[in-house]
């Protein structure tokens, strides 16, 4: 009867059947066990963890530590910042196809940069606090690289997009590739490429927080410290001020997306007293930044530091290979996707529901409070409410990306082409049938599009979300750094890295096929 | 407003700025400066509070100025010293054995306290079904750093002898990163039972930070060689000598002494050496965190 009513039923039956049988082994994996969410006990735990939130620690000396760090995280994300900018201009226009006669895709700087990305800040971070010492340095140096790789992959695909026409007629003319590019190109992508730019010093805030977890400084080592012992007072303190942080980069970062969008002044010098003030300030910020981290570069570039550096590296060759451990990091690689899979897809669903309801006034608050919470925090708390274990680490994913994807999801129902809507209402449908038939067919291929680049994101944060107990690569990776056995590290972020590809090429097929 | 000339602008004052502050940088003396860390086997916070007397003292008695940097990686003090970032370290057992490996055996432990000799680890639970270590199976533990001696290698070194495997027989496993921080682990239930070091508990113990009537000790481990003062093997010998005679001269009658001691959980320091660690050597390769 079914099969006769809607034609396409059979391939939607066979694809959901397959969606099952791929999606239980990886549930499976991830030990789900909602139950364990309303155990009484447990309940108990989280209550007393959270009761002790209330009131927030206000001591003197620790509120001096708190502004100390909250200082030093937007230091270290600035001059990360300003190391991958640095880091991404040469790599990008080494690796667009901008400007060239021939069309190539640079298979050499795009495997650099694909290594850049693909191994987490973190892991990074791990890997330069022991070359470098504890201390903003690494955090500085961790973010620079992986940044320097996103940013350069990205202005070299802003360049691509904008009209070739101006560049062409100054290399026709005689200009050399740099010249046609900053004076054909970048005038027409200024905007998008500053705009980028921003966006990613606001996200660089985020992850110096998470990379103090390693020891590299500011916010997040003083979180680690106190979500460790359980300290709910400094937790909530701690929190807060990031969340203040993080707001005020998000509001700075509109405003400067925004000021970018006025079109420029009808005066004859374009630059303006504005301008010199940002340009100044800017400046200031930069070198504030570098003077209050205090990084010994000195000391970072000397024949010693080289040496060390040197043998450092050698240590993670060869990579164990060895049948015994791979397969324990293939346990690892397994766990790792199951987090990551299990965590996006119950993040739809709740951000889905939290799309859904109009006004999305309340339920927009909901979705901002959870993801400026970083997930490294949600999973010490989901690991009090289900215990350790890869649920745990699902769920801290899950908590974050329903913020993050929620957001998304409210803004593609919005943006979603209004007539079939408007024909069901007409012709008398009821709401449910309006939204399931008209907003949602319109809305779907934007929400597993960003459903899908979320995916990305996540896979990269559970192969880190190990370092709080929540099982996987992160966890092995941990235990295998602290005991100096850099050949067994080594095979692990190659896995990781060879995860993290392989998401990203899925994912993109995925995004191909169901367009 | 031209965004994209005042933004080249700003970058390339940025980046000259960038460029200028790598030089303008001060060059660290490093002569007159004694580098000291510690692992971090206790919060951070507690690790200064407890060093500040001991600084003055070591300044006071070799005429340097005495600088502690806190740090959260047990790990990076190792290589902190093999590095020769830091001149003297407050290592554990096993850190010190790490420690020697990476400097190929120059790494020099100057002076232990009294306790370390004959050093024992805790294992604790809230859990009143769990009377032995036989009853873990299937719980969720928690060690403390993994290169913990007392909160991680002695321990899975003991349980093997016990005849069980952590990684096969509990239901998982986590590392709390710190003693302090594994005691809130079990009392908030997070995990079913753990792991630490005797003077870490006996401390909590005394200063009630831990409700005894909760959390309680199942079992604890045969005695073995725990931490020690190590330097780095090219410091100045006399410098050596200063700093071991400094520690072995901590004199309990001395009220100023005696502060400092209390701090360290020491009675008194005595000397130790090399040999002393070769039994924790063997217990890493046993239970197989050395390779």
């Amino acid at each position: 009867m079914l099969l006769t009513a809607d034609p396409a039923a059979r391939p939607r039956l066979l694809g959901a059947l397959t969606v099952l049988v791929v999606l239980w082994p990886l549930f499976q994996a991830a030990e789900v066990k909602p139950g364990a969410l309303f155990d009484a006990s447990n309940l108990k735990v989280i209550g007393n963890f959270l009761a002790a939130f209330l009131p927030p620690e206000t001591g003197a000396g620790f509120l001096g530590h708190l502004a100390k760090a909250t200082l030093e995280t937007l230091a270290i994300a600035s001059a990360g910042m300003l190391l991958a900018f640095l880091l991404a201009v040469p790599l990008g226009y080494l690796a667009t196809a901008a400007g060239r006669e021939r069309p190539t895709l640079n298979p050499v700087t795009r495997s650099l940069l694909t290594l850049l990305r693909g191994i987490p800040e973190l892991v990074w971070a791990l890997v330069f606090v022991r070359i470098f010492g504890l201390g903003p340095a690494a955090g500085v140096l961790a973010l620079g690289l992986t940044y320097g790789g996103m940013l350069a992959k990205v202005y070299a695909e802003i360049l691509e997009s904008v009209d070739p026409a101006p560049a062409n007629a100054l290399r026709h003319s005689g200009a050399g590739r740099p010249l046609a590019l900053l004076y054909g190109l970048v005038p027409l992508a200024a905007k998008e490429l500053a705009s980028y730019t921003v966006y990613r010093w606001e996200c660089a805030i985020r992850a110096s927080v998470v990379m103090g977890f390693v020891g590299a400084g500011g916010l997040g080592q003083l979180m680690d410290q106190a979500m460790k012992m359980l300290n709910g007072g400094e937790a909530a303190s701690i929190l807060l001020a990031f969340m203040a942080l993080v707001f005020a980069a998000d509001g700075l970062s509109q405003w400067l997306r925004r000021a970018l969008d006025t079109p420029p002044a009808d005066r004859p010098s374009p630059f303006g007293p504005r301008s010199a003030l940002l340009a100044l300030t800017l400046l200031a910020g930069t070198v504030a930044s570098f003077r209050f981290l205090n990084i010994g570069f000195g000391e970072l570039f000397t024949a010693d530091a080289a040496r060390s550096m040197g043998e450092f590296v050698a240590g993670f060759f060869p990579p164990d290979l060895s049948a015994e451990w791979l397969a324990k990091v293939g346990k690892g690689i397994w766990e790792t996707l199951a987090i990551s899979v299990v965590g996006t897809l119950l993040a739809a669903v709740a951000g889905l529901l939290l799309a859904l309801p109009k006004p999305h006034a309340p339920f927009g608050f909901v979705l901002n409070a959870l993801r400026s919470v970083p997930e490294l925090v949600w999973a010490t708390i989901t690991a009090l409410a289900v215990g350790l274990g890869p649920f745990a680490g699902a769920l801290a994913l899950a908590l974050h990306t329903a913020g993050v994807l929620g957001r998304l999801y409210a803004e593609a129902f919005d943006n979603a082409p209004p007539a079939a809507t408007r024909a069901l209402r007409l012709a008398g449908a009821p709401a449910g049938v309006r939204f399931l038939y008209g907003t949602l067919p319109g809305a779907t291929p934007q929400l597993i599009a960003y459903t899908l680049y979320r995916w990305e994101m996540n896979i990269r944060m559970a192969a880190i979300l190990g370092f709080v107990g929540a099982g996987g690569l992160g966890q092995l990776l941990y235990f295998e750094l602290s005991l100096f056995h850099y050949a067994q590290a080594s095979t692990v972020i190659i896995a990781m890295l060879l995860l993290s590809i392989g998401v990203d090429q899925t994912s993109a097929w995925l995004r191909q096929r169901l367009r | 407003m031209n965004f994209s000339s005042m933004r080249r602008l700003a970058l390339k004052a940025a980046a000259a700025c960038a460029v200028a502050s790598l030089f303008a940088l001060p060059a660290t003396a490093s002569d007159a400066v004694l580098r000291v860390s510690a692992i971090p086997d206790e919060a951070p916070t507690e690790l200064q509070r407890k060093f500040a007397p001991l600084g003055k003292y070591l300044e006071a008695q070799t005429g340097m100025k005495v600088v502690f940097t806190p740090v959260s990686d047990y790990a990076a003090v190792v290589e902190s010293l093999a590095t020769r970032k830091i001149d003297l370290a407050w290592l554990g057992g096993f850190t010190f054995v790490q420690a020697k490996i990476r400097t190929n055996g120059t790494a020099i432990p100057i002076a232990q306290r009294e306790e370390d000799a004959k050093f024992t680890s805790k294992f604790i639970t809230a859990d009143p079904a769990i009377k032995s270590l036989a009853d873990l199976k299937g719980k969720t533990f928690a060690f403390g750093a993994p290169s913990s001696t007392s909160g991680s290698l002695m321990p899975r070194f003991f349980l093997q002898q016990a005849g069980l495997n952590p990684e096969k027989d509990f239901k998982n496993v986590a590392f709390s990163g710190a003693h302090d921080a594994t005691v809130a682990f079990v009392a908030a239930g997070k995990a079913e039972a753990g792991v630490l070091n005797a003077s870490v508990w006996d401390k909590l113990v005394e200063s009630k930070k831990v409700d005894t009537d909760k959390v309680r000790v199942f079992a604890t481990t045969p005695p073995y060689f725990d931490y020690n003062w190590t330097v780095r093997g090219d410091l100045d010998p006399a410098l050596v000598k200063k700093l071991t005679d400094a520690f072995l001269k901590l004199d309990p009658a001395n009220p100023e002494h005696k502060e400092i001691l209390a701090l360290q959980r020491a009675a008194k320091f005595i000397p130790t050496k090399k040999e002393n660690y070769d039994g924790i050597e063997k217990a890493a390769h046993a239970a197989g965190l050395l390779k």
